[in-house]
């Protein structure tokens, strides 16, 4: 496993870098700006979370030029640890987004004070961050096995959507069932609702996706 | 002979295409160098996916070191090196990068052994792949292949598109690396000659069919082209015939036993074969 994380970990770096760059320069400047109309910092939270994991996924397409997918499958791996080091890879590029984003929050807050309407605001700025993350992540990798590398870009893109449709579908479905104005503890439990499903989502795509794998023709 | 590697009426079909290997059987024994020569997209590449299980076979047997490996047989996959043709590795490491992620792979993983490999050939291990000629990138391969003491190194055209001296260099790491008696080579190529110097076994393959496997002494020293005349080539026993091509006023034809074909034929031009004219003859020939 170890290997296979620094062979993920090779081909998003390149990307990364330069994603980490921006981040900085947008952090700085959101952080130095003042956060009265929080929409910037709510960019930056979401941007932070949801880029890293898409360059992490899209790495996926670098990696896969030349014979280095077939020659990895010639290595003492199993298929299932292949898959399972892209999950854990997006989930660790995902640590680093929510690091990021924490670091600008809690910079801009200590700078300009508290944005936001409620404490709870920032919580489901998070949950949703995270989970269009894992979303987009437990649709791309079957995807991305059974559709092949060649229309990766096109279904980071659906997968995307999709992750963003299923976070907004959840909502509206949550602000539906609780009645309205939802109380602090009742959107608490919401967000830890979306944040379950994301991650059971993410969770069971990953013994679908190593099934695919299985059976593919290099 | 015990065998390392043992493919029994290896079949694969593929639901896209006309091509299909069919009943494929070899083996390699102990000690012992394997050329598989054919044409491009003769089933050289799918034979060596299917022993490696990078892609399922349709039917038939594989043994390595006496067992079928699936997926999860990591422990021998441990013991088996690859080369492929063309880049083997993502373009965007250097060989030190390699080396970590081969070590977090392989439990047998040797960094000071692949050091002398990459001093030895050469190679500038902190600049990035992509720098590397084909040749550097094709000694990276077989530097990788060898640092984890395999014992079966599976080779897919891991000397073309190299020039004779690299090929050369390279043919002599592949005979020391078979001087260990439980070591053995799959050496699949196109490059004739590249077997005829190092090969202990031929087997040829066309059409997704293996279409003879010989020793090479036999292939060299036994078979035999007859240069005939029409009115030579009309009296031979057909039993004597291997396969024939017409060239011009003459037809060459391949026989399986030089003596025996010399005392029957004394008036015909006899010549050993070469692999090259072994394969011409097997593949163009009727």
């Amino acid at each position: 496993m170890r290997g296979l994380l620094k062979n993920n970990f090779y081909a998003a770096l390149s990307n990364m870098k330069a994603f980490s760059v921006v981040m900085l320069f947008f952090g700085v400047f959101v952080a130095a700006m003042d956060n009265e109309v929080p929409s910037l910092l709510i960019g930056y939270m979401l941007l932070g979370m949801v880029g890293f994991s898409l360059n992490s996924i899209a790495s996926l397409r670098i990696e896969s030029a030349g014979k280095w997918s077939k020659y990895k499958l010639t290595a003492p791996v199993k298929r299932a640890a292949i898959v399972k080091s892209h999950f854990l890879s997006l989930l660790l590029w995902l640590a680093v987004g929510i690091a990021f984003a924490g670091i600008g929050t809690a910079l801009s807050i200590a700078l300009h004070g508290f944005p936001f309407d409620r404490n709870t605001d920032v919580f489901m700025l998070f949950v949703v961050g995270i989970g269009i993350s894992l979303f987009t992540g437990a649709i791309f990798f079957p995807l991305f096995y059974l559709g092949g590398e060649e229309r990766n870009e096109a279904f980071i893109v659906v997968s995307l959507l999709c992750g963003i449709g299923t976070v907004m579908g959840l909502t509206t479905l949550l602000n539906a069932l609780f009645p309205s104005p939802m109380n602090t503890a009742q959107i608490i439990l919401a967000g830890i609702i979306i944040l379950g499903c994301a991650l059971s989502a993410f969770a069971l795509s990953y013994p679908l996706t190593a099934s695919i794998y299985h059976k593919r023709e290099r | 002979m015990e065998n390392i590697l043992e493919l029994q009426q290896v079949s694969k079909a593929f639901p896209s295409s006309d091509f299909a290997l069919d009943q494929v059987t070899f083996s390699l024994p102990y000690g012992a160098i394997l050329g598989v020569v054919g044409e491009n997209g003769a089933g050289k590449t799918t034979t060596i996916d299917c022993i490696l299980n990078t892609i399922p076979k349709s039917g038939g047997t594989i043994r390595i070191f006496g067992r079928e490996m699936s997926d999860a047989d990591t422990d021998i996959r441990e013991k088996i090196g690859v080369v492929y043709d063309g880049d083997n590795f993502p373009l965007y490491w250097t060989a030190n990068q390699l080396s970590e992620v081969m070590e977090g792979l392989y439990a047998q993983w040797d960094r000071a052994l692949f050091r002398k490999y990459l001093e030895e050939f050469r190679l500038p291990a902190g600049q990035k792949i992509k720098r590397y000629s084909k040749g550097m990138s094709m000694k990276l391969a077989i530097a990788a292949a060898l640092s984890h003491h395999p014992q079966l190194l599976i080779l897919d055209e891991a000397t073309s598109g190299l020039d004779p001296i690299m090929r050369d260099e390279m043919l002599d790491v592949f005979l020391e690396f078979v001087q260990e008696e439980e070591h053995s080579i799959l050496l699949s190529s196109h490059i004739t000659s590249d077997l005829e110097k190092v090969a202990d076994y031929i087997a040829f393959i066309h059409n997704g069919k293996v279409i003879m496997t010989a020793s090479k002494d036999d292939l060299v020293y036994r078979y035999a082209v007859m240069r005939c005349k029409e009115s030579q080539f009309l009296a031979l026993d057909p039993g004597d015939i291997l396969a024939y091509r017409r060239r011009d006023l003459q037809t060459d034809v391949l026989v399986p036993d030089i003596r025996n074909a010399q005392r029957k034929y004394r008036d015909v031009v006899i010549d050993h074969a070469s692999i090259e004219e072994i394969m011409l003859l097997l593949v163009k020939g009727e």
